[in-house]
């Protein structure tokens, strides 16, 4: 298993096709964990940390069934286990309310969805930089 | 001693007269025919004495139950004190009778006789009224007798009436009601005191046309009528209600007014009564209870109105959130498959671009440059149905800021044309930052678009204040608009040009509006000297309050 971990949350299978597509395009080594909803990706991070395995990045969709962004973004922050993952909102709609409450309650980032295959890029990218630094930076808080 | 009889001595006819009265009275009692005319001749001596000796005597013919004797009499009022004198007839008289007597009483003199009833029966009060009676009753001796009798009934009937109008004088003028009467031609002929205390008019005022002075002037014409008496009599007697001023207080007082006509034996009217009667305390108590009912009416009906308008506001209150939410999700929602087709579209052009001959490559463009312009619309209208009342927290928003942050947002497209814009001394209102940062980037940003061509946009934006008002001025150089279309540039996607030439949805300025709206202010445009746009923007500081 690669180093890098995403755990994408989206109502939407389509968007990770979107995004695989890419990360194939670029050759990415990149492990990609999929949930329809807050509540499947509470679940499945909850099994995968039995197992000792922790996401680099979680990226979360606002309109979700059954539990949506917003308040799975508040499970995972007041959980001890996963507070410290950086979590980038993954939206459609640009909302200035919406983000600042996202970011309010501790969201890393906050992103629209892109629309060309240019900002798909940059946008992975953005995920790989956080992930990364991110990853460096609990190797070092480790040391 | 019961009276019985009387007789008013006057002439030689009335001695006729007391001795057949006498004879009769005799002869009720039951006297033999002797009897009787020793008792009539008795009385016939004293009648002639009073008639030769007394001065206007009146003669009385009684019954006196005085046991052991019941007796006839006869007695004789003189009005002056009589003396005993040789008068023969007298004489013969008294010893016709078992007694006589002469009292002197003051100035009056009396001389009574007594003749003793032989068995000296018991004259009970039953037999005394019908003595009475039969005398009352008795014809005429003579035409004589019947024509003093007329006179007496009539002596006694104008007495009467003399008495009778004296108390109805009395009792008009005592009654707090106005009592008139009137002649044919509506003359007062009489007028009870009240009238006069009431109206502060005599009655030769009256009828010199006064009653215009006491009449409410809206009453006025109908009791002028009323008292000409020109109406058949058959309407008789009528009724109606009217406002007289009250000379002492100068008030109008509501009065009740009857006149009936009086007739006389041949049925001819000969004279009017008026009685005007004070109902001003249950004219008002009248008027209170209409205004009263009145009153519920209204307050009835406001109530529904109320409730009606509640209704109203809940209903539109439930519309308005469900519209703002359908925008929202709408547009919300929308944005996704339009990203979707945007997303593949470009895909398709950079991706495939060597796989596509040009006039596919083409349409492709077209589809992307479609839905482009759908998620932009999509965005605007998400936007307008995100600016609403419902968490607007007003602060004290320093407008110099807020330009000048609408400025920096617009740089690039600013720098592009070149433009200016001049932010003048902008003052302090209470107001919602993003909201009205809003605002200024839509006037500026439409005045950088609408610019023309050949001249670089410039803009001015300045304020003027007054009363707690502030005017919010934005002057450009652009194309300008005419005045025409004003009313219609706030209204959600109106366009003024073509898309061709500016890009737009026709959702800035309806945006602009409703920020307005939301601060209780007011946005309007027109064109100003230069030909180019003056939008202005009035908001209540709000400062004042504070």
């Amino acid at each position: 298993m690669s180093n890098i971990y995403f755990l994408f949350v989206d109502d939407d299978p389509e968007e990770l096709f979107i995004l695989n597509d890419v990360f194939n395009d670029i050759q990415a080594d990149i492990t990609i964990r999929y949930a329809a909803n807050g509540e499947e990706a509470l679940a499945l991070a909850d099994s995968d940390y039995q197992l000792g395995i922790i996401p680099s990045l979680i990226i979360l969709d606002l309109n979700m069934p059954r539990m949506n962004g917003s308040q799975t973004l508040e499970s995972l922050k007041a959980s001890e286990r996963f507070k410290h993952i950086p979590v980038i909102i993954y939206s459609t709609s640009l909302n200035a309310f919406e983000k600042e409450q996202c970011i309010s309650k501790g969201a890393h980032s906050y992103l629209t969805k892109p629309t060309s295959y240019a900002e798909t890029l940059e946008t992975i990218n953005y995920f790989l930089m956080v992930a990364g630094s991110q990853h460096v930076r609990t190797d070092s808080r480790a040391v | 001693m019961h009276e019985l009889h009387r007789i008013t001595l006057e002439n030689e006819f009335d001695l006729i007269l007391a001795h057949k009265r006498s004879m009769k009275l005799g002869e009720l009692a039951g006297l033999t025919l002797s009897a009787q005319t020793t008792f009539a001749t008795a009385v016939s001596e004293l009648a002639r004495w009073a008639l030769e000796k007394g001065k206007i005597s009146c003669m009385v013919l009684f019954v006196d139950n005085a046991p052991p004797n019941t007796y006839l009499g006869a007695s004789v009022n003189n009005r002056e004190p009589a003396a005993e004198d040789n008068f023969a007839g007298l004489e013969y008289a008294k010893k016709l009778v078992s007694k006589y007597q002469l009292s002197n009483r003051g100035k009056e003199a009396t001389i009574e006789l007594f003749y003793a009833i032989p068995g000296a029966p018991k004259i009970d009060i039953q037999k005394i009224n019908d003595w009475r009676m039969t005398f009352r009753n008795e014809k005429p001796i003579s035409p004589y007798d019947e024509l003093k009798r007329k006179n007496e009934q009539l002596q006694e009937l104008s007495e009467k009436i003399r008495k009778s109008e004296q108390q109805y004088r009395i009792l008009t003028n005592t009654l707090p009601q106005l009592i008139v009467t009137l002649d044919s031609s509506g003359n007062i002929t009489y007028a009870n005191e009240w009238l006069e205390a009431f109206t502060g008019k005599t009655v030769e005022e009256l009828n010199r046309d006064a009653w215009r002075d006491v009449v409410h002037p809206d009453d006025y014409l109908v009791f002028s009528i009323l008292l000409s008496n020109n109406l058949p009599s058959a309407v008789f007697p009528i009724k109606m209600q009217c406002r007289l001023r009250n000379s002492m207080d100068g008030e109008y007082v509501w009065h009740l007014v009857s006149v009936i006509p009086l007739k006389n034996e041949s049925q001819e009217i000969s004279s009017w009564i008026g009685y005007m009667v004070d109902i001003h305390a249950q004219k008002i108590i009248e008027q209170t209870l209409q205004d009263n009912k009145a009153l519920k009416e209204t307050q009835q009906l406001l109530v529904e109105k109320h409730r009606e308008l509640e209704t109203t506001i809940l209903q539109l209150n439930r519309s308005n959130h469900e519209l703002q939410q359908f925008a929202y999700i709408a547009s919300h929602d929308l944005q996704e498959p339009v990203r979707k087709v945007l997303y593949y579209a470009d895909y398709v052009l950079t991706q495939y671009k060597d796989n596509l001959d040009e006039k596919g490559a083409m349409y492709l463009a077209n589809i992307h440059a479609a839905s482009a312009r759908m998620r932009t619309l999509i965005q605007d209208l998400l936007r307008f149905s995100q600016v609403s009342s419902g968490e607007i927290k007003f602060d004290v928003v320093n407008l110099n800021a807020i330009a000048k942050g609408a400025v920096q947002s617009l740089q690039m497209n600013l720098e592009e044309k070149n433009g200016v814009v001049n932010i003048r001394n902008l003052p302090e209102i209470m107001g919602e930052k993003s909201l009205l940062q809003q605002l200024f980037e839509n006037i500026i940003g439409n005045a950088i678009k609408y610019s023309r061509e050949d001249t670089p946009p410039v803009i001015d934006v300045y304020a003027k204040e007054e009363d707690g008002t502030v005017e919010i001025y934005f002057d450009d150089n652009g194309i300008g608009f005419e005045n025409k279309y004003v009313p219609k540039m706030f209204e959600l996607f109106q366009r003024l040009h073509s898309r061709k030439d500016y890009q737009g949805n026709g959702i800035g300025l309806a945006i602009c509006k409703k920020i307005t709206d939301l601060h209780h202010g007011s946005i309007t445009a027109q064109p100003n000297e230069h030909h180019g746009a003056r939008f202005i923007v009035t908001i209540p500081s709000g400062l004042n309050n504070k």
